[in-house]
């Protein structure tokens, strides 16, 4: 007897439909399993064995031959343990075989027969819903995920025993009603209005949030810096449902999504220690899996202390800050994940913190330069704003003008929403969310500057230190400034603050 | 690689400065690249800090460039911070300055003054008793500091800590008999505090380029004639620019310019308290009067009044 379901591989990002077919037939008893299957899927036979065994059923004494098709496709990974376990009730006709049909199957098996969690339910409901699926099988832990895809019909099951009465007599298993799916709300016990003085800082920070640009804080020791990054995430702007979903199908693979909010509801915030190797920055594996760049994908990379990561590991972040995705080679293959991420970098101006205040700064001029190099130009080159925050002064903490500096973030996010509505007008039938991410070929379609702004602009360019790159990046973030103005085209003013923040070259360090 | 020959001078040659064959512990042999030193012309040597402040810079500069133009040649070891910014003052000014390395002639050390390595071999010379190839290392720098002093008449040191290898060059200039001046800075400035106890020890105070000229019995020459004249005029069309650009900056620019200093740096987050303007105007301000010419940004976010004469 024949039988076969649908059900997915991953690899990469990439989920692709897989075949599972079992034959029974009859001779010497021998189970056997093909289809370029890696140690995870060829140990599925043992855990379907017993959970027959519980289940008070044994495997069929016969010639049973299961095969994953497509065969040349690399696959791993336990989600195929409840096709496997399927086809070969249906082939023994215990459970009608033509109830597979358009059915699409995952879930690992436990020895006793229960249905466990499995990572990447979320875009394989996706691939179901794209594919000629009429209804899809997942583990009832799962179950939350798969629905967040609107239109394709789901079931969650808990165990095997539930699957084999579903299939014979089409009963679902009474389950308690899922408990009403919690909105997570964005509740922090961060504010900005914890920060004292760094008013150029909270611009930044403000500029940056806005209009998605990259960001580099450097500074003396405890002027903040890392506060200041930490309450980053309280004024990003909010997620739509489409950059939801992408951030979700990211982390579902990466299993690092959980039932009760099966769908990321907030920007992510990733802040690798530098003591990250490049695997781990990238991604990696054999078959990769997402690394810190993905897992930041429409949300924030925070890299604490800049200079002390390897240097081989920051560079990898070149392409990315560029390509807004990241192309990972490995023999099996080329794997793309998307990195559109905001890099938030802070660093100390030198080993001893405090220069430029020469009066303080202990460093050698050699220590400073060796410093300052352990981060190339051209990454530096590619962060838009710089600013330095300065130590903080006594009158900054308390007294007056402590409250006068003081902003919450409550206040800054009603500024980045604002800004958030005048960019989505913007990019209406386009697939541009943020000011950074316009193209150098639609700078002059979407940034007008006044003459007097082309001139300010033009003059910095010609007096040296702009490339061809930063000089884009200076529009974006006059632009961003501008909408932070309500202000259609761009006004000297916006191009001169934008100037301010400039990519840095060598020059912050004049040595 | 400079399409100009590297010379050796031996301690025979006519060519060996006379200054420097006077003294024992003088090298046998001279590498140089471009001209030496005319024996002719009063030679002052300016060296100081590498990490300098922007005052530092700016009066490295200024001596460098009005000595310069007065044709007094400047001597100095072409590192960072001070002794490049008063041979560049030299070399600006159309005068002639020589540096003497601690690495050999063909090596450009530090890497990031190749313009003015290539200036000083065109407009002057480099001088090193290391033989070509030579790496920079660390132990060559003290001893070739008894070649700058040798080689000038007068050594100012421009900004120094107490514990600060122009010192080195001050004690070797005492041993050869060379005046020493040292430019007076703030009491409490740790990048000073060399200069002042050099000060107090009795070094010469060098208050003004024309302290430096009086010593060299110059100073008529500096105050009557021609170049007062021309230098005046400078200043005055400097100042007459500095008025114009004034007049058309906006009222945001022309108030944080009367709260920007000449020698101290300001954070925009501090003008902006000082002036009670909203930060991005003030930062918005700083970049116009940058683009007049009237600020400078001397390190990220940190500002101060460009330098008034410079030509």
């Amino acid at each position: 007897m024949y039988s076969s379901i649908m059900s997915a591989a991953i690899s990469g990002l990439t989920v692709t439909d897989v075949r599972v077919e079992t034959d029974m037939g009859d001779g010497l008893p021998l189970f056997t399993m093909v289809g370029c299957l890696s140690s995870q899927i060829r140990e599925a036979e043992a855990r379907v064995r017993s959970a027959f065994r519980n289940l008070r059923f044994s495997m069929p004494a016969k010639r049973i031959t299961v095969n994953l098709s497509p065969a040349d496709l690399p696959k791993s990974s336990s989600r195929f343990d409840l096709p496997i376990a399927l086809t070969i009730l249906a082939a023994s006709g215990l459970i009608p075989e033509e109830s597979l049909h358009g059915v699409m199957a995952v879930g690992e098996l436990s020895l006793s027969g229960e249905l466990l969690r499995i990572k990447g339910v979320l875009p394989i409901a996706m691939k179901a819903k794209e594919t000629d699926i009429r209804l899809l099988i997942v583990p009832q832990s799962n179950e939350a995920e798969a629905r967040a895809v609107d239109d394709i019909a789901v079931i969650g099951l808990g165990s095997l025993t539930d699957a084999v009465d579903f299939f014979r007599n089409g009963c679902l298993p009474d389950t308690p009603a899922a408990p009403a799916r919690k909105q997570k709300l964005n509740i922090y016990t961060e504010d900005f209005s914890d920060i004292r003085g760094q008013s150029s800082a909270k611009r930044a920070a403000l500029i940056s949030a806005a209009g998605f640009h990259n960001l580099i804080l450097i500074g003396a020791p405890g002027s903040g810096k890392t506060m200041i990054a930490r309450r980053m995430p309280t004024i990003l702007p909010s997620l739509t449902r489409e950059e939801s979903l992408e951030i979700s199908r990211i982390y579902s693979i990466a299993g690092l999504t959980d039932d009760s909010m099966p769908l990321i509801g907030t920007r992510p915030f990733r802040h690798p220690h530098h003591t990250i190797s490049p695997q781990a920055l990238a991604g990696g594996g054999k078959i990769p899996s997402p690394g810190e760049v993905s897992l930041a994908h429409r949300g924030i990379l925070f890299l604490d202390e800049m200079p002390e990561f390897q240097q081989k590991t920051i560079e990898i972040l070149r392409q990315p800050l560029e390509d807004r995705e990241i192309i990972i080679s490995r023999s099996a293959g080329s794997f793309c994940f998307p990195a559109n991420f905001l890099l938030l970098a802070a660093m100390n101006p030198c080993p001893c913190g405090c220069y430029p205040d020469m009066n303080r700064c202990t460093c050698t001029p050699r220590a400073v330069t060796e410093y300052r190099n352990r981060i190339s130009g051209p990454l530096l080159d590619r962060i838009d704003l710089s600013v330095q925050c300065p130590p903080v002064t006594y009158e900054d903490l308390s007294g007056e003008r402590a409250r006068a500096s003081s902003v919450s973030s409550a206040q800054l996010r009603a500024q980045v929403e604002t800004v958030r509505e005048i960019q989505r007008d913007r990019f209406k039938g386009t697939s541009l969310h943020f000011n950074s991410e316009i193209p150098s070929s639609e700078i002059s379609r979407y940034c007008a500057m006044s003459p007097a702004a082309e001139t300010a602009l033009e003059h910095a360019f010609r007096s040296g230190s702009l490339s061809a790159r930063s000089y884009y990046r200076i529009i974006r973030v006059a632009r961003t400034i501008a909408d932070l103005d309500s202000s259609p085209g761009l006004l000297p003013r916006h191009v001169d603050e934008a100037l301010t923040y400039r990519p840095l070259d060598s020059g912050f360090w004049r040595l | 690689m400079t399409g100009r020959e590297i010379r050796t001078i031996l301690k025979d040659d006519p060519l060996y400065p006379e200054k420097m064959k006077q003294l024992s512990d003088m090298p046998d042999t001279l590498y140089a690249l471009g001209a030496l030193p005319d024996p002719e012309q009063p030679t002052v040597a300016i060296v100081g800090a590498r990490l300098c402040s922007a005052y530092g810079r700016n009066t490295a500069y200024d001596f460098g460039q009005i000595l310069a133009s007065h044709g007094v040649q400047i001597i100095s070891g072409m590192a960072a911070g001070i002794d490049s910014s008063s041979q560049e003052g030299a070399l600006d000014a159309g005068g002639r300055s020589y540096a003497v390395l601690g690495c050999g002639v063909d090596v450009c050390y530090p890497r990031a003054n190749t313009t003015l390595y290539h200036r000083l071999i065109k407009e002057g010379g480099v001088l090193s008793e290391q033989p070509p190839g030579t790496p920079p290392l660390p132990y060559y720098f003290p001893s070739r500091n008894r070649i700058i002093s040798a080689l000038a008449d007068i050594v100012i040191v421009v900004e120094a800590r107490v514990r600060s290898g122009s010192l080195i060059t001050v004690d070797f200039a005492l041993a050869q008999g060379r005046s020493v001046y040292a430019v007076p800075g703030r009491v409490g400035d740790a990048l000073s505090d060399g200069c002042n106890a050099l000060i107090a020890q009795g070094a010469g105070i060098a208050y003004a380029p024309e302290a430096i000229l009086n010593e060299l019995k110059m100073l008529d020459d500096a105050l009557s004639g021609e170049k007062r004249r021309k230098r005046a005029a400078r200043r005055a069309t400097e100042n007459e620019k500095r008025v114009q650009a004034m007049e058309t900056i906006t009222a945001e620019a022309k108030q944080i310019y009367a709260l920007l200093e000449d020698n101290e740096t300001q954070h925009p987050d501090a003008l902006a308290s000082l002036s009670s303007l909203p930060l991005p105007q003030v930062r918005a301000a700083l970049m116009e009067l940058i683009r007049e010419g009237l600020a400078e940004e001397s390190a990220r976010d940190n500002y101060l009044r460009s330098s008034p004469v410079r030509e």
